[in-house]
């Protein structure tokens, strides 16, 4: 219902201004009003009305498109809708303020993970909005090759924000982490350019994806953070403008959060399902195997949540019907294309 | 492979503006010669150095910060400008509203980064997209000179990313600003500090943790 509202024109032309900007490409957006850029704008001026007073955020873009990917626009609203208020409450919100808080959670979990790479860019006072903003808002979409951007999606869907804060840790260790490493990194601008051009090394799949399961950073101490920066930050800063509901990690997390009423519902969703998507506790154990299986997870989302969208259940019963499943962004896709049709 | 004898600056160029206006083609133009319609949106930030050879005892190294268009994005903006030399400040010759803007911004400029010597940072403003044939300049009648006096910018330029207008032009009349605010004689009002530095107004935002 929310597609044929009109919407409000500043944001939809900025939202425009995008449209054309996002993996532009990738085949599915590459021409101007075409299909997908159509669904984007769909999708993005869909959030603007579901969330008024948070608008449109630039890094919702690359999101919503990556969703687009895998779903048809309404399951992909759907899950960008659960992304901004369960996964990253906050994140694109118009003070960021969410964001700014995870880059000093970040930088103080680097001091555990990697002293040496914390004490580097300590030295050279690079703070982690600088490198992290692009990273954590478009939950790496634009920084990984595509085959590592699914596997990261599909952890983070199950396991939350503690996916994220990992791979950054691991980018951030693998980078920085020895004095063999920091030679090349005399300046401050040199150490920005070698965040910004990761060796391709550390973002292949199985070595980040391995690195990022054996990282012992947990959602406990994630919390612990949350709370010590959160205090320096009012400290600082006085109270946070924006008021966000507390984050939830993963899927697990977020379906035990929903309301009694909804739970008694849930085999309901289950049963729809057609035999190719797990339902998301087993896509949990899953997760590392089994790719296809735990793809089906975002899918599972709207469904599973329920959101009070009438239409969004009986989206399950034809799902992963998008024809775009072709995933051409990135060079070092050639894996991820074949596993992935 | 430096000669002997011969100088070395390194400048922090930020490239500010609204969003869309072209800051990313300008700086891609500038870098690697070349233009596509196909940049994908700044989040945050992003960089590109660019090294020019002055005269023929100076190198220019300049780093160039191009700064996300969008709004809330501002809000990051004074950790971005920390010790910048210079600025462009980019609007778009064919959108009246990102000319409106250009005040906004140089106040922000201003309001969170000042030279050693007190003075605003040297700005040079940029009306890209002069390719497109619809200028609002002309069709409002803004006095170009006038508004850049008024509000404190050191020179303008109707540039374009596309067809390679103006963009050298426009930074050697940045660059040579910063270098003559450099050897302007810093007064001994604070005599302490020797670089660049953020007013240090109320929020001190995230440096504290960097205090060792």
């Amino acid at each position: 219902e929310l597609d044929l509202l009109p919407g409000e024109p500043k944001w939809l032309d900025v939202i425009e201004r995008d449209l054309h900007r996002q993996f532009p490409f990738h085949e599915m957006f590459v021409s101007r009003g075409g299909h997908g850029q159509q669904d984007l704008f769909r999708v993005l001026k869909a959030y603007t009305l579901h969330r008024p007073e948070e608008g449109y955020c630039q890094a919702q873009a690359p999101i919503a498109a990556v969703l687009l990917m895998h779903m048809p626009a309404e399951q992909a609203f759907w899950c960008l809708v659960q992304i901004c208020e369960k996964y990253l409450p906050g994140y694109y919100s118009e003070k960021l303020e969410a964001i700014q808080l995870d880059g000093q959670i970040l930088f103080s979990l680097l001091h555990k993970v990697s002293p040496v790479a914390y004490k580097h860019l300590s030295k050279q006072k690079i703070d982690p909005i600088l490198y992290m903003t692009e990273w954590f808002m478009c939950a790496f979409s634009r920084t990984l090759p595509w085959s590592s951007v699914l596997r990261v999606w599909d952890m983070f869907f199950c396991e939350g924000v503690k996916i994220i804060f990992r791979v950054g840790l691991v980018l951030l260790k693998h980078t920085l982490g020895s004095s063999d490493k920091l030679k090349s990194c005399q300046g401050q601008y040199e150490t920005m350019e070698r965040l910004r051009a990761l060796s391709p090394k550390i973002m292949q799949e199985t070595f980040l994806v391995q690195e990022v399961i054996e990282l012992p950073v947990t959602e406990r101490q994630i919390e612990r953070e949350h709370l010590i920066q959160l205090k320096k930050w009012r400290e600082t800063h006085g109270e946070l403008q924006c008021k966000s509901p507390p984050r939830l990690h993963g899927a697990k997390a977020i379906s035990e959060a929903e309301p009694p009423a909804r739970q008694a519902l849930e085999p309901v969703p289950s049963i729809i399902l057609p035999p190719g998507p797990a339902p998301v506790p087993k896509a949990r154990k899953s997760k590392e195997k089994s790719r296809e299986k735990s793809l089906a997870t975002p899918a599972n989302r709207p469904g599973a949540e329920g959101n009070g969208a009438p239409g969004s259940a009986r989206e399950l019963l034809h799902p992963q019907g998008s024809p775009h499943h072709q995933s051409k962004e990135s060079l070092s896709s050639r894996e991820s294309e074949d596993t992935y049709l | 492979m430096q000669k002997h004898g011969q100088k070395e600056h390194l400048y922090k160029l930020l490239v500010i503006g609204d969003l869309g206006v072209g800051k990313t083609s300008i700086i891609k133009r500038y870098v690697h010669q070349n233009f596509s319609p196909h940049y994908r949106a700044t989040i945050g930030v992003d960089f590109a150095l660019k090294v020019l050879s002055w005269d023929a005892e100076t190198v220019v190294r300049l780093q160039l910060w191009d700064i996300a268009g969008q709004e809330r994005f501002g809000n990051m903006t004074r950790v971005y400008y920390r010790e910048a030399m210079g600025a462009f400040i980019v609007f778009d010759v064919t959108r009246p509203a990102t000319f409106e803007a250009v005040t906004k911004w140089k106040e922000d400029l201003d309001s969170k980064l000042v030279l050693p010597n007190g003075k605003p940072v040297p700005a040079v403003l940029l009306a890209n997209k002069c390719d497109q044939g619809i200028d609002v300049l002309m069709n409002n009648g803004i006095k170009m000179d006038q508004f850049c006096k008024e509000n404190g910018f050191v020179g303008w330029f109707e540039t374009s990313a596309k067809e390679n207008i103006n963009i050298n032009e426009a930074s050697r009349c940045l660059v040579k600003h910063i270098i003559a605010s450099e050897s302007d004689p810093v007064p001994t009002v604070e005599p302490d500090i020797i670089k660049p530095h953020l007013n240090s107004s109320k929020i001190v935002s995230c440096s504290t943790c960097f205090k060792s």
